[in-house]
Order: structure tokens, then C-alpha cells, then sequence
């Protein structure tokens, strides 16, 4: 009999070996050869030191946002508004960095919480609702998004433009940077942040009283509530430092890479950590893993038009191919869970 | 498919039976669900289905519409032997059921969903008109009120409901099967269906009802069937019946445990309720006006057919479900205003009726559901940090003490047999040194082994002086363990008994709503 974490696993294997082979079909549509493209791929995410640190670049927001993702998995809650959070906390953190001036480190410290204290503001909102008057988090937390990058958009572009002609904000005082890892690339200390943070919350959620109890409300809420464990309240808790953690991509994004805050500055990276998320079953160490997968994809497609007669949106059909695909497993696996059934039709 | 619809001449069968099925077993592992299960439903009745919860009404009738296969025993629809394969070939010989849960498309329109899967077409198109006209004459038809243009999404249980029974009618079904149709209604609600339903035999229709409810049972119905445990208990026309018959059919006589010897221990009073109120789900009064008292080194019994406001009591006790009125003071402290975690504080262990959904969590080992309520106690926790290994000493202690059978502490509660999930739950709260017990149904789905056991384990407990509430709907049970038994109906403490003078004829009555002679208690 197959452990439920190994048949997991192995579910969600397939699941992407089905959505890469549909993607070699879909290539073969267009005239190029899957090989090829598989092998541009690798060479453009892994081919030499600046092209493994690019895809470390890539992978870290899509960590850390995938670490927020995984924080609210496990207490049973969708927030899918990290895309969001990560745009205020982006700001934030370039308002601290253009606006104060700090010792270096401090300034850093102070830019990256007001990063956190903005994502987790923002999300407060949905949580207030869900918590108070059970209004479905996932609908909310969409919305959200959409505000916060007109929000920020407004910001950037009417009350904090740098004279010139783009819409980004002034640049941040160098004492407000995330040190670089290498000379030859913008990797910086986010990677260890993000890989801290990782297994920090696995170990939180495993070897807490607080961790297991939240763990608890999202497997099963009503024992959690039988055994005393406020359901809302952790809820709501959840979904504060699931955004919080939003945020923090946010910052790490505007002082580690690009030292201001710039319009549609970080395209996605809230969505691919939720999927990178749930492609590891909400385990904050496997999302390390899912999480480098999307940054090579991401990396590498920079390679596939140059060499390829491809387009590089081939990498978008892929990911949602994946995305299907594992969503089909997981209603796949659930089958039986008739009552996960009817929740999700009532949805 | 139109033409299908009912009062239109269809096959013409003069048999008087419309189903008869005989000698049907279903097993599910060791576990049988129906035992040679013999039903004859006579053409143009209403046939109510009655027992308790797990007494196999849901399977036997799941058998007779396809949805699932007798391992043994054969059917007849009309007259002729019918291999009922699925509901395809039971809606084509005439059948339709009314599931307990509604399967509607909450975006589209009342008469959409009707007509879903077998549109009128005109020109190739849905003609939207015809649909709409032809739901609209048969809600007028049989009562069952609704406004076909509008969405299902807007609309209350109730009346999606009654657009299940209009899906039923559009496909031609002349003996309609309905899975606990009251459960989901309110009062007045029921008696609109009851109103259908008579409408149905009026025209010559067959209807077949489940329920665990004696008084509707008792109203709507023309013949009774009695399961109990998987097997019939009898077929009677419902005239001939009263409701305490109809409760000591249900609930049985077979006694299966001897009482048990007990020193007098009776110490203070731990729990005691004064005027206790609530609600139920659907926000009406299911527990009313409750008053007693539990003291140390007492078990009192709580005895009543299932649904009369025995779950209410055990939510609102351990802080589940609100109080409407009314005080509950465990050892000096008001429960009514306290958190369910605040009253696990002040001493209460909660062994729920509800076992897989507040019991346990089925994905979680044995180890972890041990933990659950003390997971801030020491020492399974020093300064918010688990100690998970001591947690796994702890959980293969109760594995050996309170003999669950698994392979160990890290295994998945879900793999173990009802009975041995049951022991882990007994084994988490009675080792949580508190003062008042509230076991609710704690033998429910357990075999005879794990029963014996679980006995033994709550009689130690009341020898170690615990206050000691124990729900249950086995009168057998509450014979052998209890001192006191209080007896609920209809929300209603209706009396009490000696548990050494079990009288069940006494107990049945109560249980069936006559007030006892005596004095209630």
C-alpha cells in the first residue's frame, strides 16, 4: 500500500510529465523539434554561471511568494492576492529607500518591514471579511490584485515620478540595497531570505503548538474546533502572514534587483509562486524545488527565440498546462471526497 | 421524453406491486449493510422507511434505483424481474429518487435545470417557452410552488427540493423514492411536501419515503417498514401502529450487555444545567428548557430517538453551538459563555457523536491526534515548542493501554477500523485528567470486541470519580452503564429513570413523546 505523501507525489509527477508531453506536441505543431527546444531550454537556464545565477534571480521571488502561498495552504486559505501584496510591498519598500536616509543595513531593514507591514495590510481586508462575514477569500483576494497595481501604477506615475520619461519611481539610496551575491549578476541576498524562510516555516508549522494547530484548521476544521482552537481567529491570522509575506517578495525584488519601483515591475511572479505551491502540496521545502523548475522555465526561455523558431510564449502554454494538469489530478484524487465535491460546487 | 411525463399513458401494468425486492444483502467488507432484506410496496402508497441512523435505509433504497449492487437477492418492478443496473434502467422502468443531496446547476433557471440532459427542442434550439410552460403546469399540478424563470443559486433548500421532484416527474417516474426529504425543512415546509406527496397517490403514483422521524412517519405514511441494523424488523400498515411500537421496532429490544456492578460513589455535583435553550442549523428551537444535574462518580444516561435534540445538548455543552437561553455551570463555571477551548480548561473531555468530522483528523497519524486539546500543555509543549517525541511515547502508551490496533503511533488514523478510531478518541480525552465526561454514541459503528472494551474503559472512568454524560441510542447501553437515564424527545427532558430499573416499555413511551405517570424528575 502506497504512503498518501508518496501517492502525492507521485500524482503530481505525472501530472507535469503529461503537461510537458502535450507541450512537445504543441511544438512539434508549430515546426520545431522538442529536443531542441528541451535542450535550448536547459543551455538558457543552466549553460554557464551567469545563466545558473539568472535562473537563481528568477527562481527567488517565485520562492517567496510561494512560501506566502504555502502559509495560507495549510491553514485552508486561497490567497491568491500575492501578486498584489508583492506590488504594494514593492512600493513600500522603494518609498523607504528613496524617500529616509539610513545607515546601510538599518535602511535595508527598515525598507523590507514596511514591505511586510504593507502586504500584510493589504490582505487584512479580505481576511477582515472572510473572518467576520465568511466571504469566500479567493474571489476577494483576486480582486484585490487589480487594485493594488493600479494602485501602485497611480502612485508611481502621479505622486512619486522620477523626471524623465518612465513611469518609475526615483531610484533608492544605495544604503537601502540587498548585497549581490556575484559580481557578473544582479543575485542577491533574496535567495537566502527566501531559502531561510522556507525551511523556517516548515519547521514552524511542524514543531510549533501554534504550527499545528493551524495545520489542523486546514485539514480538518471542525476537529480543530472541537479541540479548542479558535478557527477564525487562526484564519485570519493565516491569511495576515501569507500576505505578509507577499510583501516581503515584494521588497526583496525592488532593493535586491531593480532599486526602484517601476511600473508592472515583477509581471506574474505572485501566480507562479501560488502554483509552485500548490505543484508541492503546499510543503514549503518542496516549493524550493517547484519553485527553481518555473525560474528555469522562466530563464531559459530568454534563449528559445534566439535559437529556436519558437516563441517564447510557448513557456506561458506549458505553465498552464501544468496548471490544468495538476488541477485534474488533485480532482482526480479527491474523487472519493464527495463533500470536497459539493463545496467546490456550491462555490 | 415529453410523452413520459406522468398522468400520459404509459406501459400498461396492472401488477399491485410496484417494486418488490427480495432476500437483498449488500455487504461493504466485514460490514453488511442490508441481511436478506424482503420489501413489498403496493401500488399507490406511501411507504415510509424508518430507522436509525446506519440501519441500512439509504443502501437498500441506493440498490433499488441502480446506484449500487446487491451481492445477493433479486427485484421486481410492476410485476416482472428487473435487473436494475443502473439508474438509467431504474428511471426507464419507472423509478425516480429524491437524494438527500441536491444535484442543481445553480447558474441556469428552475425550468433549465428541470429539463437538463433531455431539452425540448424546437428547430434544434432549446425552446426555452415549452419548458417553462410545462414545469409551470406541473408545480400548479402537485403543489410544489415555484417561479420557473428563476435562478437556482437565488433559491432556498427547500425549494430545491421541490425542483428535484419535478426533474423526478419530467422523466416519467410513477414511484418516486425521497432520501430523508424533511431533513432540510422546515416545518411548514414538510407539511407542503406531505401535501405532494398525497397529490402523487391521488393520481395513482407509488411513493417511497425514508425517514427517522416517528411523528411524520406516523402522518404522511400508508405502510411502515422497520430496519434495525441492516435487517427488516417488519411491514405494517401504519393504521395499525402507535409510536411507542414504532420506537421499541426501531430501537429493538435485544440486549446484548449485562449491567454492570457498581459501588455508590456519588460525589459532588460537576455539571449541572438550568433551563438550557438552543437552536439547531436550520435556527429552530431543538433543545428546550433542559435541567439536570451530574455529579462525581455518576453516569447519566440520555436516551431518545436520534434527532431530538441530543446533539444540540452535546454541542452547546462543549461550546460548539450557541445557548438561546439558559446557564450550564461546570464546576462554578458558566460553559454558555465560554470558549470551546475555555471549557476543555475548566474540565471537560468530549468524545463526539460525530467521530470522522470532530473526532479525528482521518489524514493525520495517531500521534498527532492524540495531541489535539493539549497541544499547548506541557509536556507535549515547552515554550510553544512540541516535543514530538514524547508526544509518540505518549500515543504508543495509549495504543498499548487502550489496545488500538495499529501498526503504530505514526499510522493514519483513516486505515484503522471504526472501533479502533473510536479508542483513539477515548484514548486522547479520558487520559485528559478531566472532571466531567461527555461521551456521545460511543459504541455507534463499533464491533462487539471494541464495544465490550470501550465499556470497561467508561466504567473505570466513573470509578475514578469522573462526572460522567453519556448519550447514546442503544437502550442496552444505557441499561448497563448508567445510574440515571433522562429520556428527550422533541427537545424535551421528558423524564428520568433508575438505570437498574431500565423499564424499557416506560423508556419507549417517553421516547415516543407520552409523558411518563410519574413525577419527571
Amino acid at each position: 500500500m502506497m504512503s498518501d505523501r508518496l501517492r502525492a507525489f507521485s500524482g503530481q509527477i505525472i501530472a507535469v510529465s503529461v503537461a510537458l508531453l502535450m507541450g512537445a506536441i504543441i511544438i512539434i505543431l508549430v515546426g520545431e523539434s522538442p529536443v531542441h527546444v528541451l535542450m535550448t531550454l536547459l543551455r538558457g537556464a543552466f549553460g554557464d554561471q551567469e545563466k545558473i545565477a539568472g535562473t537563481l534571480l528568477q527562481t527567488t521571488p517565485i520562492l517567496i511568494c510561494g512560501v506566502a502561498a504555502c502559509i495560507g495552504l495549510r491553514g485552508g486559505m486561497f490567497n491568491v492576492g500575492i501578486e498584489g501584496q508583492l506590488f504594494l510591498g514593492g512600493f513600500a519598500a522603494a518609498w523607504v529607500g528613496f524617500t529616509f536616509s539610513l545607515p546601510a543595513g538599518i535602511h535595508t531593514l527598515a525598507a523590507l518591514a514596511l514591505a511586510v507591514v504593507a502586504g500584510a495590510a493589504w490582505v487584512a481586508i479580505p481576511a477582515f471579511f472572510r473572518a467576520r462575514y465568511n466571504t469566500n477569500e479567493v474571489v476577494s483576494t483576486i480582486l484585490s490584485n487589480y487594485i493594488a497595481v493600479l494602485l501602485t501604477s497611480y502612485l508611481t506615475i502621479f505622486l512619486f515620478k522620477r523626471p524623465g520619461g518612465w513611469s518609475e519611481t526615483p531610484p533608492i539610496l544605495a544604503t537601502a540595497y540587498l548585497p549581490e551575491i556575484f559580481s557578473f549578476s544582479r543575485l542577491n541576498w533574496g535567495l537566502f531570505i527566501g531559502l531561510l524562510l522556507a525551511v523556517g516555516v516548515a519547521l514552524i508549522f511542524r514543531y510549533t503548538s501554534w504550527g499545528y494547530g493551524v495545520t489542523m484548521v486546514g485539514s480538518a476544521p471542525k476537529f480543530a474546533e472541537y479541540g479548542g482552537v479558535n478557527v477564525k481567529r487562526q484564519g485570519f491570522v493565516v491569511l495576515l502572514l501569507s500576505g505578509a509575506v507577499g510583501g516581503l517578495a515584494g521588497g526583496i525584488e525592488t532593493l535586491g534587483v531593480h532599486h526602484r519601483f517601476m511600473e508592472g515591475f515583477a509581471p506574474g511572479f505572485g501566480f507562479d509562486g501560488l502554483i509552485a505551491a500548490l505543484l508541492a502540496n503546499g510543503s514549503p521545502v518542496a516549493t524550493i524545488v517547484t519553485a527553481l523548475f518555473f525560474g528555469a522555465l522562466r530563464s531559459g526561455s530568454l534563449l528559445l527565440e534566439v535559437d529556436t523558431s519558437a516563441s517564447r510564449e510557448i513557456i506561458t502554454v506549458i505553465q498552464a498546462l501544468i496548471i490544468l494538469s495538476v488541477s485534474a489530478q488533485v480532482l482526480i484524487r479527491r474523487r472519493g471526497d464527495s463533500q470536497a465535491g459539493e463545496r467546490r460546487w456550491k462555490f | 421524453m415529453v410523452s413520459n411525463a406522468p398522468g400520459s399513458p404509459t406501459l400498461h401494468n396492472t401488477a399491485a406491486m410496484a417494486v418488490e425486492l427480495t432476500a437483498i444483502t449488500k455487504r461493504f467488507g466485514a460490514f453488511i449493510a442490508n441481511d436478506g432484506i424482503d420489501l413489498a410496496v403496493r401500488r399507490g402508497e406511501i411507504h415510509a422507511i424508518i430507522g436509525e441512523n446506519g440501519a441500512g435505509k439509504t443502501t437498500l433504497m441506493n440498490i433499488l434505483f441502480g446506484l449500487l449492487q446487491p451481492d445477493e437477492g433479486s427485484i421486481r418492478l410492476n410485476g416482472e424481474a428487473t435487473d436494475v443496473t443502473d439508474p438509467a434502467a431504474a428511471i426507464k422502468a419507472g423509478l425516480g429518487m429524491v437524494h438527500q443531496h441536491f444535484k442543481l446547476v445553480p447558474s441556469l433557471s428552475v425550468a433549465d435545470n428541470v429539463f437538463l440532459g433531455m431539452e425540448i427542442r424546437r428547430h434544434g434550439l432549446i425552446d426555452h417557452a415549452a419548458q417553462i410552460a410545462r414545469t409551470h403546469e406541473l408545480s400548479k399540478r402537485f403543489g410544489l410552488h415555484v417561479d420557473p424563470t428563476e435562478r437556482v443559486g437565488l433559491l432556498s433548500v427547500g425549494i430545491e427540493q421541490r425542483i428535484e421532484i419535478l426533474k423526478v416527474l419530467v422523466r416519467g417516474a410513477r414511484t418516486i423514492i425521497l432520501d430523508e426529504p424533511t431533513a432540510v425543512l422546515t416545518p411548514q415546509e414538510s407539511r407542503e411536501l406531505f401535501q405532494t406527496l398525497r397529490s402523487f397517490v391521488a393520481e395513482g403514483m407509488t411513493v417511497i419515503f425514508i425517514s427517522h422521524h416517528l411523528e411524520e412517519v406516523m402522518e404522511v405514511s400508508d405502510t411502515v417498514t422497520v430496519l434495525r441494523n441492516g435487517k427488516k424488523v417488519a411491514t405494517r400498515p401504519t393504521s395499525e401502529l402507535s409510536k411507542d411500537e414504532l420506537v421499541r421496532m426501531m430501537v429493538g429490544r435485544d440486549v446484548s450487555f449485562a449491567r454492570r456492578p457498581r459501588a455508590e460513589l456519588q460525589g459532588e455535583v460537576i455539571l449541572q444545567v438550568k433551563d438550557l435553550w438552543a437552536r439547531d442549523d436550520r435556527r429552530l428551537p431543538a433543545l428546550r428548557n433542559a435541567s439536570f444535574t451530574v455529579r462525581a462518580g455518576e453516569v447519566v444516561g440520555i436516551a431518545g430517538v436520534a434527532g431530538n435534540g441530543q446533539t444540540e445538548l452535546a454541542e452547546v455543552l462543549a461550546g460548539l453551538r450557541p445557548a438561546s437561553h439558559g446557564e450550564a455551570w461546570l464546576k462554578g463555571q458558566n460553559l454558555t459563555a465560554l470558549s470551546p477551548a475555555a471549557i476543555r480548561e475548566a474540565g471537560l473531555a468530549h468524545v463526539p457523536g460525530d467521530r470522522m468530522v470532530r473526532g479525528v483528523d482521518g489524514n493525520a497519524t495517531i500521534a498527532a491526534n492524540t495531541l489535539m486539546g493539549r497541544q499547548h500543555r506541557a509536556p507535549w509543549s515547552r515554550g510553544g515548542v512540541l516535543d514530538w517525541k514524547a508526544i509518540g511515547q505518549n500515543a504508543g502508551a495509549l495504543i498499548k493501554r487502550f489496545d488500538i490496533r495499529a501498526r503504530g503511533a505514526s499510522d493514519t488514523v483513516k486505515r484503522l477500523s471504526g472501533g479502533n478510531i473510536q479508542k483513539v478518541v477515548l484514548a486522547r480525552e479520558f487520559t485528559n485528567s478531566a472532571d466531567f465526561l461527555l461521551i456521545d454514541q460511543p459504541t455507534r459503528g463499533v464491533d462487539i470486541g471494541a464495544q465490550e472494551a470501550i465499556h470497561d474503559e467508561i466504567m473505570r472512568q466513573r470509578a475514578a470519580g469522573r462526572a460522567i454524560l453519556l448519550i447514546s441510542v442503544q437502550l442496552d447501553e444505557l441499561a448497563a452503564l448508567t445510574d440515571r437515564i433522562l429520556v428527550m424527545f422533541n427537545g424535551r427532558i421528558m423524564g428520568e429513570v433508575a438505570g437498574d430499573d431500565a423499564d424499557e416499555d416506560r423508556i419507549g413511551m417517553m421516547m415516543a413523546g407520552v409523558s411518563p405517570q410519574l413525577e419527571p424528575a
